[in-house]
């Protein structure tokens, strides 16, 4: 399975997975979470898993289950941490606390490393057995409400360590907190390489002219994504350089707001024939791939954001982006050197009139990017974080480990 | 205390190229403001000094300034003269952390007297003291002779460079890997004295190594010549 990132990840990428399967081949990993489909968490250990298992280490999968109750609380929990205004009972966190001791009874927690994910199967630790254990984190957890903050950390603090996202989104633990950052896969179907036929399909199927250049940008009708403020970018660059503009969205489930943005975002489009906004179902992920590969310029023009990986796939397929300065847009885009960090819709259109208007600086910082993105941001770095954590919660205290 | 120190890549007569991946660790520290950013690096731990400074290369990519203080301060607080005055600061010149973080404390401290101290910045921009953990590992080259050497520097990941040019300065003293082995091993002093020469701070990784490469290949061509005309 390594073998199949030959020549797409980095040598020394693959040279330490190679290293650490040998060194934990036969040792047991157990990942547990609350989904095994829906959801970046399920995603990514359903990518892990199988390289787990192909460096001969004893890798495992288990979901707790719970009742409608359960899931509801959780998400309550989940929102809280995030900084909404939640509410909580005793009897709601005694019922957190009562779903995860039934989980306990039927999942085997016997292990050599143990990952437990996000909050909802943080009371685990209660039950553990021997190996060591670490919470892995997802959630932003920059400003939580602080009661459930609280809560949650008391159980965190019984793990041997955490692990978060970026700096900013971990708490003040007794334990190490670790900073894995998030991974795209290339060899996926959003973003592995495509063949000039399927990008040709794509740019059929959406009516995509082949002359002339593409401004996009991919994200859900959500405000915090700014697609109003892209059009207003778009409107900007057109008074100077021929463009079309592609807003490519899926519907979010548990987005309700999901549909009011949209209309919002037709009405201010206003009919305009080269703006195309296009709703695509879920898992349109080589279309998704061939209009990055289509577009010239490529907003991630957020107001708010998590970590925002989808910069990272469009990095990778050679292009600069020009993202907004929130969340992790900042550890993705090098400012000036592999895309450009805006403030504003201006700022905005006079960087893509930049690209517009110098293909050197755009093919050069389109090289950069997709190397920054091969260096720091493929799924060959995150399993080998994954294992060198493994490594240091052997070697508790060392700050420098030597092998192979 | 400095870091473990750790093998440099050079063995038995051949350069065994090594690299090294960063663990980053969060330390929960964070300043809002210059005097909190003071405070916190007369507080921090030698791992966590060291990790914004010398570590600040592994990045890959030169910014505008050469560590994550005068970065922050100069990005973030728009405090220009004291991101100039940080980034003056060589980290790989202090025999210990001891050193490096009075110097960037009291650089910091001159600032405030003269100028005052900026607001403190908004939610989210604060300066998050980190630590990270080392994980060095065989990068798959190895070079018996400059002309293999030659090739492996134009192959190896960025990372390797880094561990040699700028972490081999840390074990060796302030000199890099590739200018020692070249010395003391082959014994070509003059080539080894250019590498040495390369200016750590002005160039990113992929600079350093076509410095590098374009002065080795410059050393091999001269070796090859026949005639000295």
């Amino acid at each position: 399975m390594i073998s199949q990132y030959r020549g797409i990840a980095p040598k020394g990428q693959l040279e330490l997975l190679k290293i650490l399967g040998d060194k934990f081949a036969g040792r047991s990993i157990l990942n547990v979470n609350s989904t095994r489909a829906g959801g970046g968490v399920a995603e990514l250990l359903h990518r892990i898993m199988p390289i787990l298992t192909s460096m001969g280490i004893d890798a495992h999968w288990e979901v707790i289950e719970g009742d409608d109750r359960f899931f509801d609380i959780t998400k309550k929990i989940h929102n809280a941490l995030q900084g909404n205004l939640e509410s909580f009972t005793d009897d709601m966190w005694d019922h957190h606390f009562e779903i995860n001791c039934r989980n306990a009874e039927n999942i085997d927690l016997e292990a050599d490393f143990v990952f437990i994910h996000d909050p909802q199967p943080a009371p685990l630790v209660r039950f553990r057995k021997r190996g060591h254990w670490i919470w892995r984190c997802h959630i932003d957890m920059s400003t939580p409400q602080q009661d459930v903050a609280g809560r949650i950390m008391d159980y965190a603090r019984q793990y041997e360590a955490a692990v978060f996202s970026v700096a900013k989104f971990a708490m003040l633990l007794p334990i190490p907190e670790f900073i894995v950052l998030p991974s795209i896969d290339p060899l996926s179907d959003k973003n592995r390489e495509l063949t000039p036929a399927e990008i040709e399909e794509t740019a059929s199927k959406f009516n995509i002219p082949p002359d002339r250049p593409m401004v996009l940008q991919v994200s859900r009708f959500d405000r915090f994504k700014d697609p109003v403020g892209v059009i207003k970018a778009y409107r900007m660059i057109k008074k100077y350089n021929d463009c079309i503009l592609v807003l490519a969205g899926s519907p979010a489930r548990d987005d309700p707001e999901g549909e009011a943005v949209l209309a919002e975002v037709q009405n201010f489009a206003d009919g305009d024939p080269d703006i195309r906004i296009l709703l695509l179902p879920p898992f349109s992920d080589k279309e998704i791939n061939a209009l990055q590969r289509l577009a010239t310029v490529i907003f991630q023009k957020s107001l708010r954001e998590g970590f925002g990986l989808t910069v990272s796939e469009a990095m990778w397929k050679g292009k600069p982006v020009i993202g907004g300065a929130v969340g992790g847009i900042p550890h993705q885009i090098v400012h000036g050197v592999n895309g450009f960090l805006v403030y504003s819709e201006e700022g905005g259109a006079f960087r893509a009139r930049q690209y517009l208007n110098n293909d050197e600086m755009l093919k050069r910082m389109g090289e950069a990017a997709r190397e920054h993105v091969r260096n720091n941001f493929l799924i060959t770095r995150q399993v080998g974080d994954y294992l060198s954590i493994c490594l240091g919660a052997e070697n508790a205290g060392k700050t420098v480990m030597e092998i192979g | 205390m400095r870091p473990e120190v750790v093998k440099p890549g050079a063995g038995g007569g051949r350069f065994e190229f090594r690299e090294c991946r960063k663990i980053i660790k969060a330390t929960g520290n964070k300043a809002r403001n210059l005097a909190e950013l003071m405070e916190l690096i007369r507080s921090a731990s030698d791992a966590s000094i060291y990790h914004h400074t010398q570590e600040y290369f592994f990045k890959g990519h030169i910014v505008e300034y050469t560590n994550d203080f005068a970065q922050w301060a100069g990005s973030v607080l728009e405090a220009r003269v004291l991101s100039e005055n940080l980034s003056n600061i060589d980290p790989f010149r202090q025999a210990s952390a001891e050193g490096l973080r009075g110097e960037l404390a009291n650089s910091i401290s001159r600032y405030l007297e003269k100028y005052g101290a900026p607001g403190n910045v908004l939610p989210g921009d604060e300066f998050y003291f980190q630590e990270s953990v080392t994980i060095v590992f065989p990068a798959g080259f190895r070079a018996l002779n400059l002309a293999e050497f030659l090739m492996a520097m134009r192959f190896v990941d960025p990372q390797s460079i880094y561990y040699h040019f700028y972490e081999g300065r840390r074990r060796l003293e302030g000199v890099d890997d590739f200018s020692k082995w070249i010395e003391a091993t082959l014994g070509l002093r003059d080539l080894a004295l250019s590498i040495r020469a390369i200016d750590p701070f002005m160039h990113s990784i992929e600079g350093v190594r076509e410095h590098i490469v374009s002065m080795v290949e410059e050393a091999l061509k001269e070796e090859i010549e026949v005639s000295g005309i």
